[in-house]
C-alpha cells in the first residue's frame, strides 16, 4: 500500500493505482476527455493535469501511478489555467458548432469542462474549414468536425469489441480517424456493435435514430436484459414520453461489462412490423376485433373442444413465467406436442445429452475471457451471438489463437489463425480425429488431412496451437444445421475433455434453455394437428417456419406484431413486447436474469404471462408449480445459478 | 591482418561531386593501379563538411597532406611523386587558412587556445570505417578486453559515475546513473539500445561518429550490455542515414566474425547480441519511449512517464538508452580513466563536445572541443568570424529545441550548469548563428513550422499549439498581427511546457519565449508598425488560409 | 486494365516477399513497410491488405503506421521524388531562394506531383548534412551549398 495526500486528504491505496482512481476513492472529481474506466488509460487529452509536489511539469493524473508519500494538488489556479489552456486549444482545432449539436446542453464532455471552468466563449478562433461527415453506415455517423482525438473510440473498437476497424491516420495537426484502410465506415469491416458511440465523449460519433431524441437529462433509464439472444447481455434502456430513445450496454453487466452487438443496440430502434392492438376472432372469413374476455373465450372453447388433438408452440423469447403458464395449459389438455419456433438440432441435442449427463458439461461465460485459444465450431459469431465473438476477438492482441471448424466461410475468417471448412456430414469425424491426435492415439496428421481432403499444414498448425495453448476456450454455435448433431456434440465434449477447456454452447435465443429446462421440445413438428396454440410474444419469424404451419386448419396466435402468421389466424390476441414486460430468463451459461419493464403498453395489450393467465383462469388449470421448481429438477448441461 | 602503408581518401561531399570529384577518383583508381600501388594503398571517399572551397580535394595519411583543388589530370603527378616516389607535392596542397580577427581576450585564459581535443572523432576521418584491422590498431576492442578480463559490472558503472560523463543526446543526464538503474532492475532481460535517430536540426555529429568510427559504438554497447545485464542490443538509427546503415551493418558482421558478438566474448562467459532497426522518417523517434514504441512496430507516440525505460522499456523490459557520442566516449573512459576525462572540461561538465556550427559564418562545420568553450570563441576561431564581416544578432543553440540566446548571452561558457544558470539550454551541441540579417518571426515561423509537421499528434497542446502558433506568426509575418497575439504566442510557448506528453511538447515553446523575451520590439514592428525591420518578411496584408 | 491488374499483381507479390523476408513477424512492421516503399515507391492499399491478411494485423493498424512516418508514401510519386530541406539551419543559409526557383521551375507546390508524372515535389526536415545547406535530395541523390542558379542543372540530369 502506499500514502497519497491529494488536496489536502490523505489515503492509502495498493501499488499500482492511479493518481486518477485515488482521487476518486478520495470523492475529488478530475476531469477527462480521454479516460475511461474499461479501457487502458492513454494520457493524451491533458485535461487531467495534477501538479505533483517535486515534479518539473504537470503531470496526467489518468496514468501517473502513485508513489509513497506524494502530494499532490488538483484544485489551483494554475490547474484551472492549464485546463481553461487545453480545452481553448481543443476548440479551436475543428468545428465545435455547438448550437446545433445533438449532445449540448448536458450530454457532451467537452462541453461540460468548459463550463465547469466557467469559460463562455472561444478564446482562439478555428481556421473555419470543413471537416467530413460519414454517413454512410445505417447506424452511425461519424462527424469529424466534432471529433477531439481522444480515441476511445479507437481504443474501444480494439480493446472491448476485438474489430480494430477503427485506427487513427497520419500525424501531427493532420491526424484523422479511419476506418480500415481508408473506407466510408458503412463499407468498412465495422460491425455495427456501436460500443464506439457509447464511448464518445461529444458528439462525433452519435447513432442515426436516437439523435435529437432526448439528452441523458431528459430521459428515463431502465436496466434490464437485452433479449436479441441467449447470452443476456445487460443493457440501459433510455426512454422518454414513453418512446425509446436509445439502447445502451451496461457498464455493471457482468455478463458483457457494457458492450453490445448490433442486434441488441440498434435492432430493436428500427422495428418497423405493425403493432396488434385488439383480440380479433375469424368472422366470415374477416378478422374482426373483439374483446379480450371474447377472444379468451373462443380460444378456451377451442381448446377444450380440440382436447388431445392440438399443438403448442411457443417462442424462446417469452419468460419462464408465460413459458411455464403455456406448458401447464398444454399438458392440462393433451397436446399432442410442445414445441418452440426454434426448430434447432443442436439444442435438443444438448438437453438430449444434458438428461444423460450427471452433471453440468458447460462453463459460464466468464470463463472464457480469458483463454488464449478459442476454437468455435457450429456457427459465425460474427453475425450470431457476437459479443461471445468480442471476448475471443479481443483476447488476439495478448497471443490468443482462434481455430474456426465449419462448413462454409464465415466472418470470423479474418481473424482466425486457421479455418477448417468441411462438410457437415464430416464434422463430428473430424473433431473426433482431432481428439485422437491430441489424446496421442493416432499421430498421421498427413493421413487425416487427406482423409478429410484438408491442408496439411493447416492441420499441423492446429495441432500445434491446441498442444501449446494454457487455457482453451470452446465454443459450439447451435446456427448451423448438423446432419448428426448429437454425434458432434459428443465429440466436442469429449475434446473439450482431453484439452481441458471450458466450453459454452451458444443455444438460441433468451430463453431457450429455460424453455428446454421446463421440458418444451426444441423442434415442432407438423403432423396431424388440426389445431395449433402459438405463444409468439414479439418474435420475428422467418418465411420457413410460417410455411410449416400453413396446412393446419385453426391456428390461435398471441402476437405483439402483425405477420403471415396472424394474418392467416383465426384467433389472435395481442400482447407486449419485450420492452412492456418484465420477466426471468434462463440465458446459455444458466444465469438466472431478471428483464425489467421500459416502457407502458398500449391499453388494450397485456403481458404474455397475463394473457395466458386469464386463458388458464377459463380453462380452470389450476396453478401447478412454480417454474423454479421445474428449475431446480430439470437436467441441464449448465450450472444454474 | 592486412595493413596498407598509406591512405588516401577522396572527397566526395556534393560540392567535390559537382567539381569533379567522382572523375578524380575513378582516375586514382586507375593510377594506383597501374603503378602497381593498389595492394598497399587503401583509397576511399570521405564526405568532409570543412573544406568546400578545396574541393575537390585528397588527404594522404599518414603524413596528412592535404591537396586540393584537383582536376583528375592532376591525379598521375601526385601519384607517381607522392605515393610512388614519396615526396609532397607542394604546388598542388591546399592552402593554409589564417585565422582572422583579434582574439586578445584570450590571454585572460592563460594564454591557451581552445584547442580541438578529439575523443569521440578521434579515429573519424583517419582510419578505414570499413576497415575491422584499423580500429583494432587505433586502439579498438582494447576497453572491451579489459572489461571482460578485469573489471566486475559495477565497477564499470563506478567508473562512469566517476567520469561525470553526462548525456550528450541532449537531457545531460549523468550516464552511470542511468546506467546504475537499469544495472539495478532484475528482471530475466533487458536491452541496451543507441539512439542514433538523430533528426535535431543541425545536428550531424552522431553522423559522423557513425560513418567514420562505427565499431566504437559496437564495443561502448557490448560494455554496457556487460554492465547493466543485457545480451541484447539495437541501433536505431534514422532511415536517411544510408551510409551510416551500411557502415555499421557491415562492422557488426565483421564484429562477428571476429568474436567480439555472439557468444561467450573473450572468453568471459558474456554473450551479446546487436542488431539494427532502421527508422522511417520521424523526428519524434528520438525520444525514447517513441524510439521504442518504433521498434515494437508501432506508431511513435511517447509513452506517458513514469514508468521509465529503465525499469519499463523495450517489450516493458528494463532499457538503457544512450546517445551516440555518448557511447562514443565510454571506451576512452575505460581506456583512460575517469581523471584523464574529467581533466577536460568543466567541473560540471566533463569531457568533449561535438558542436556543429551553422548559419551565417565563414566555416561552417564541426568541431569536438573541451565543454566550456564560449560562443564567441567559436565563431571567432572556428567559424572564422561572421560572413560578410555581418555583426552576430542571435545564437540558436541546441537545435530548433535549443535556446535562442542575443549577443550579450556569447561570452557564456557552453556547458550544461552554466548554461542552465543562464537560462539556455545546450541540448544536442548545434550553434545556428544568425546576423542581423534573419528576421525573429521569419526565424520562429520556421521553427514552429518544424515543430508542427513533427508533432505525433497524441497530446492537444503539442498537436493543436504547434499549429495555432504557426499560423499566427505567419499572420504576422503578413502583417495582420495583433497585439493579443503576443498573449496567445506567450500563452502557447508557457503552457506547451507545462502540459505537454513529452519533450518536443515541452522544448517547442523555448523558441518562441527566448524571443518574446529577448526580441519582443522587433515582433511588435510588425505588429503596430507593420514593417520587417530586416526585411525578410512578405507583409503582403494578404490573408493566409489554413487547412 | 490489364496493365492495372499487373500493378496489382506486383504489388501484392512485392507485398509478400517483404513479408517473408522478415518472416512475417509483427514487430517488423515498419521495415517491411519500407521495403516496400522502396521497390515500389511508395505503399499501395493492395499491399497493405495482402500484409494484413498475412500477418493478421487490422488493416487499421497498418495504415496508422504507414502514414505517421515521413519516409513512406501512401499515393503514388513521381518518377523522381524531390525532397527540399526546410529546417532552420538550411533556412538561414538561404533555403527560401532556392526553394522559390525550384517552385517555380516546377510549377508546383509541396505535396504535388506534376501532370506528365515526372516529379513528385515535398519538404522534408532537417537531413543532418547542415553544414552544406541549402540542402535538397532527388531520389538517393543528395545536393548541398545549392544556389538558385543551380536548379535548372540539377533537374535536368533526371529523365
Amino acid at each position: 500500500m502506499v500514502k497519497i495526500t491529494i488536496d489536502g486528504k490523505t489515503t492509502e491505496v495498493e501499488r499500482g493505482t492511479t493518481v486518477l482512481n485515488a482521487a476518486r476513492k478520495l470523492g475529488i472529481e478530475i476531469p477527462t476527455l480521454c479516460d475511461h474506466p474499461e479501457l487502458t488509460p492513454y494520457g493524451g487529452c491533458r485535461l487531467c493535469l495534477v501538479d505533483v509536489e517535486g515534479a518539473k511539469t504537470l503531470q496526467t493524473s489518468c496514468t501517473l501511478p502513485v508513489s509513497n508519500d506524494m502530494v499532490v494538488h488538483t484544485d489551483t489556479q494554475k490547474i484551472h489555467d492549464a485546463r481553461k489552456f487545453i480545452l481553448s486549444m481543443i476548440f479551436s482545432e475543428r468545428n465545435h458548432f455547438c448550437p446545433y449539436c445533438q449532445v449540448s446542453g448536458g450530454d457532451c464532455d467537452l462541453q461540460n469542462s468548459a463550463y465547469a471552468e466557467d469559460m463562455t466563449h472561444w478564446p482562439i478562433m478555428p481556421n473555419w474549414q470543413p471537416y467530413p461527415v460519414d454517413a454512410s453506415h445505417p447506424f452511425i455517423i461519424l462527424d469529424h468536425n466534432r471529433c477531439i482525438l481522444c480515441r476511445l473510440c479507437v481504443r474501444a473498437c480494439g480493446e472491448l469489441v476485438g474489430n480494430f476497424t477503427l485506427g487513427v491516420e497520419e500525424s501531427g495537426a493532420e491526424s484523422t480517424l479511419v476506418a480500415d484502410l481508408g473506407l466510408p465506415l458503412g463499407e468498412s469491416s465495422c460491425v455495427g456493435c456501436g460500443t464506439c458511440v457509447q464511448v464518445c465523449p461529444t458528439g462525433s460519433i452519435i447513432d442515426r435514430w436516437s439523435a435529437y431524441q432526448g439528452k441523458e437529462t431528459e430521459v428515463d433509464t431502465t436496466k434490464t436484459i437485452c433479449r436479441g439472444c441467449s447470452i443476456g447481455c445487460g443493457i440501459d434502456v433510455l426512454t422518454r414520453d414513453n418512446r425509446l430513445v436509445r439502447i445502451e450496454g451496461d457498464w455493471d453487466a457482468e455478463i458483457n461489462g457494457g458492450v453490445l452487438c448490433e442486434v441488441g443496440r440498434f435492432h430493436p430502434m428500427v422495428e418497423e412490423r405493425e403493432r396488434l392492438l385488439t383480440p380479433m376472432i375469424r368472422t366470415n372469413g374477416k378478422l374482426k376485433a373483439t374483446s379480450w374476455d371474447g377472444a379468451i373465450s373462443a380460444t378456451a372453447e377451442k381448446i377444450i373442444s380440440s382436447k388431445g388433438k392440438f399443438s403448442g408452440v411457443a417462442s424462446t423469447r417469452l419468460s419462464m413465467e408465460a413459458l411455464n403458464e403455456f406448458k401447464a395449459i398444454c399438458d392440462a389438455f393433451d397436446a399432442d406436442s410442445i414445441a418452440t419456433t426454434e426448430g434447432c438440432a443442436a439444442i435438443s441435442a444438448i438437453f438430449d445429452l444434458a438428461e444423460s449427463s450427471d452433471k453440468a458439461f458447460e462453463s459460464k461465460i466468464d470463463e472464457i475471457k480469458d483463454a488464449d485459444c478459442y476454437l468455435i465450431i457450429g456457427e459465425d459469431t460474427t453475425k450470431d451471438h457476437q459479443v461471445v465473438s468480442f471476448f475471443a476477438k479481443r483476447q488476439i492482441p495478448a497471443g490468443a489463437k482462434l481455430i474456426q471448424i465449419s462448413d462454409c466461410p464465415t466472418g470470423i475468417d479474418n481473424f482466425a489463425n486457421e479455418s477448417l471448412t468441411i462438410d457437415k456430414k464430416s464434422q463430428s469425424k473430424l473433431i473426433n480425429a482431432i481428439g485422437n491426435l491430441i489424446a496421442r492415439k493416432s499421430v498421421d496428421v498427413e493421413k487425416i488431412a487427406k482423409t478429410f481432403k484438408l491442408n496439411v499444414s493447416s492441420l499441423k498448425n492446429v495441432m500445434r496451437i491446441m498442444s501449446s495453448a494454457n487455457k482453451v476456450a470452446v465454443i459450439f454455435g447451435s446456427r448451423c444445421e448438423f446432419d448428426d448433431a448429437t454425434a458432434v456434440l459428443e465429440s466436442i465434449i469429449s475434446l473439450n475433455t482431453l484439452l481441458n477447456g471450458k466450453l459454452i454452447t451458444t443455444k438460441g435465443n433468451i430463453n431457450s434453455v429455460g424453455a428446454s429446462m421446463l421440458g418444451i421440445n426444441n423442434i415442432a413438428t407438423t403432423d396431424n394437428s388440426e389445431v395449433v396454440l402459438m405463444a409468439l410474444g414479439d418474435e420475428e419469424l422467418p418465411q420457413s417456419f410460417s410455411r410449416k404451419f400453413e396446412k393446419i386448419p385453426f391456428s390461435i396466435i398471441f402476437s405483439s406484431y402483425i405477420s403471415p402468421l396472424t394474418a392467416n389466424a383465426d384467433i389472435v390476441l395481442p400482447v407486449q413486447n419485450w420492452l412492456e414486460q418484465g420477466g426471468h430468463f434462463i440465458n446459455a451459461d444458466g444465469q438466472i436474469l431478471e428483464a425489467k419493464a421500459a416502457l407502458e403498453a398500449p391499453e388494450t395489450v397485456i403481458s404474455n404471462e397475463e394473457s395466458l393467465l386469464k386463458l388458464a383462469a377459463v380453462l380452470n388449470i389450476k396453478k401447478q408449480q412454480g417454474w423454479e421448481e421445474f428449475v431446480k429438477k430439470a437436467p441441464t448441461p449448465v450450472t444454474i445459478n | 591482418m592486412k595493413t596498407k602503408r598509406s591512405m588516401v581518401l577522396v572527397s566526395n561531399d556534393p560540392h567535390s561531386i559537382a567539381n569533379g570529384a567522382d572523375e578524380v577518383f575513378n582516375r586514382f583508381t586507375k593510377e594506383l593501379k597501374s603503378f602497381n600501388l593498389h595492394k598497399e594503398i587503401s583509397l576511399s571517399k570521405v564526405f568532409d563538411i570543412n573544406s568546400t572551397d578545396i574541393s575537390p580535394f585528397v588527404i594522404v595519411y599518414p603524413e596528412a597532406v592535404i591537396y586540393g583543388p584537383l582536376k583528375p589530370d592532376d591525379v598521375h603527378h601526385l601519384v607517381e611523386e607522392h605515393l610512388f616516389k614519396g615526396r609532397i607535392v607542394s604546388e598542388m596542397q591546399a592552402p593554409k587558412k589564417e585565422l582572422s580577427g583579434t582574439i586578445s581576450w584570450v590571454s585572460a585564459r592563460k594564454g591557451t587556445l581552445p584547442a580541438e581535443q578529439r575523443i569521440v572523432l578521434e579515429r573519424a576521418g583517419i582510419i578505414d570505417p570499413d576497415s575491422i584491422e584499423d580500429y583494432i590498431i587505433n586502439d579498438g576492442y582494447l576497453a572491451l578486453g579489459k572489461v571482460l578480463t578485469e573489471m566486475k559490472s559495477d565497477e564499470v558503472i563506478s567508473l562512469l559515475k566517476e567520469s561525470n560523463l553526462r548525456g550528450r543526446g541532449g537531457a545531460g543526464f549523468p550516464t552511470g546513473v542511468k546506467w546504475g538503474f537499469v544495472a539495478g532492475t532484475k528482471s530475466d532481460k533487458k536491452y541496451v539500445i543507441c539512439n542514433a535517430d538523430e533528426s535535431e536540426p543541425g545536428t550531424f555529429k552522431d553522423r559522423l561518429i557513425l560513418e567514420g568510427d562505427p565499431h566504437s559504438i559496437i564495443e561502448a554497447m557490448i560494455i554496457a550490455g556487460y554492465a547493466v545485464g543485457a545480451n541484447e542490443g539495437y541501433i536505431y538509427i534514422r532511415g536517411e542515414y544510408t551510409l551510416a546503415q551500411t557502415r555499421l551493418l557491415n562492422a557488426i558482421n565483421q564484429a562477428k566474425e571476429m568474436g567480439f558478438l555472439g557468444e561467450d566474448i573473450f572468453n568471459s562467459g558474456h554473450k551479446f547480441d546487436l542488431h539494427i532497426h532502421i527508422g522511417a522518417g520521424a523526428y519524434i523517434c528520438g525520444e525514447e519511449t517513441a524510439l521504442i514504441e518504433s521498434i515494437e512496430g508501432k506508431r511513435g507516440e511517447p509513452r506517458s512517464r513514469p514508468p521509465y525505460p529503465t525499469t519499463n522499456g523495450l517489450w516493458n523490459k528494463p532499457t538503457l538508452i544512450n546517445n551516440v557520442e555518448t557511447l562514443a566516449n565510454i571506451a576512452p573512459i575505460i581506456r583512460n580513466g575517469a581523471e584523464w576525462f574529467k581533466s577536460f572540461g568543466t567541473p560540471s561538465s566533463a569531457g568533449t563536445k561535438v558542436y556543429t556550427i551553422l548559419g551565417n559564418v565563414n566555416a561552417t562545420g564541426a568541431i569536438e572541443v573541451p565543454m566550456g568553450i564560449t560562443l564567441r570563441e567559436v565563431i571567432a576561431i572556428y567559424a572564422k568570424g561572421m560572413k560578410n564581416n555581418a555583426v552576430l544578432k542571435l545564437a540558436q543553440t541546441g537545435g530548433s529545441s535549443g535556446s535562442i540566446i542575443p549577443a550579450n548571452l556569447q561570452d557564456v561558457p557552453m556547458d550544461y550548469d552554466s548554461y542552465t544558470n543562464a537560462g539556455v539550454t545546450m541540448g544536442s551541441g548545434a550553434l545556428l548563428i544568425c546576423s542581423e540579417e534573419t528576421c525573429v518571426v521569419d526565424l520562429a515561423k520556421v521553427l514552429l513550422n518544424f515543430f508542427r509537421f513533427e508533432s505525433c499528434g497524441k497530446c492537444n497542446p503539442c498537436r493543436i499549439g504547434n499549429q495555432r502558433a504557426f499560423q499566427i506568426l505567419t499572420r504576422i509575418s503578413e502583417g495582420l498581427g495583433s497585439i493579443k497575439d503576443l498573449d496567445n504566442l506567450q500563452d502557447i510557448s508557457k503552457w506547451l511546457y507545462e502540459t505537454s506528453n513529452c519533450g518536443l511538447g515541452q522544448t517547442a515553446g523555448s523558441p518562441l519565449k527566448d524571443i518574446l523575451n529577448y526580441f519582443r520590439a522587433e515582433v511588435e514592428a510588425h505588429i503596430i508598425q507593420k514593417e520587417c525591420p530586416a526585411g525578410v518578411c512578405p507583409m503582403s496584408g494578404k490573408s493566409p488560409t489554413f487547412n | 486494365m490489364i496493365e492495372k491488374m499487373k500493378n496489382d499483381l506486383d504489388f501484392i507479390k512485392t507485398a509478400n516477399k517483404a513479408v517473408d523476408m522478415y518472416h512475417g513477424k509483427k514487430d517488423e512492421l515498419i521495415p517491411i513497410l519500407m521495403k516496400i516503399n522502396q521497390e515500389i515507391g511508395f505503399i499501395p492499399k493492395e499491399a497493405m491488405e495482402e500484409i494484413s491478411s498475412r500477418m493478421h494485423i487490422p488493416q487499421s493498424q497498418i495504415i496508422s503506421v504507414a502514414s505517421f512516418y515521413h519516409m513512406f508514401f501512401t499515393k503514388q510519386t513521381g518518377r523522381h521524388v524531390i525532397k527540399f530541406c526546410k529546417s532552420a539551419p538550411c533556412h538561414v543559409a538561404g533555403s527560401r531562394e532556392v526553394f522559390n526557383a525550384l517552385t517555380n521551375k516546377l510549377e508546383l507546390e509541396p505535396g504535388e506531383t506534376s501532370s506528365d508524372g515526372k516529379w513528385t515535389l515535398t519538404t522534408t526536415s532537417c537531413l543532418g548534412v547542415c553544414s552544406v545547406g541549402p540542402v535538397m535530395m532527388v531520389d538517393e541523390d543528395i545536393y548541398g551549398n545549392i544556389t538558385p542558379n543551380q536548379i535548372p542543372d540539377i533537374l535536368a540530369k533526371y529523365e
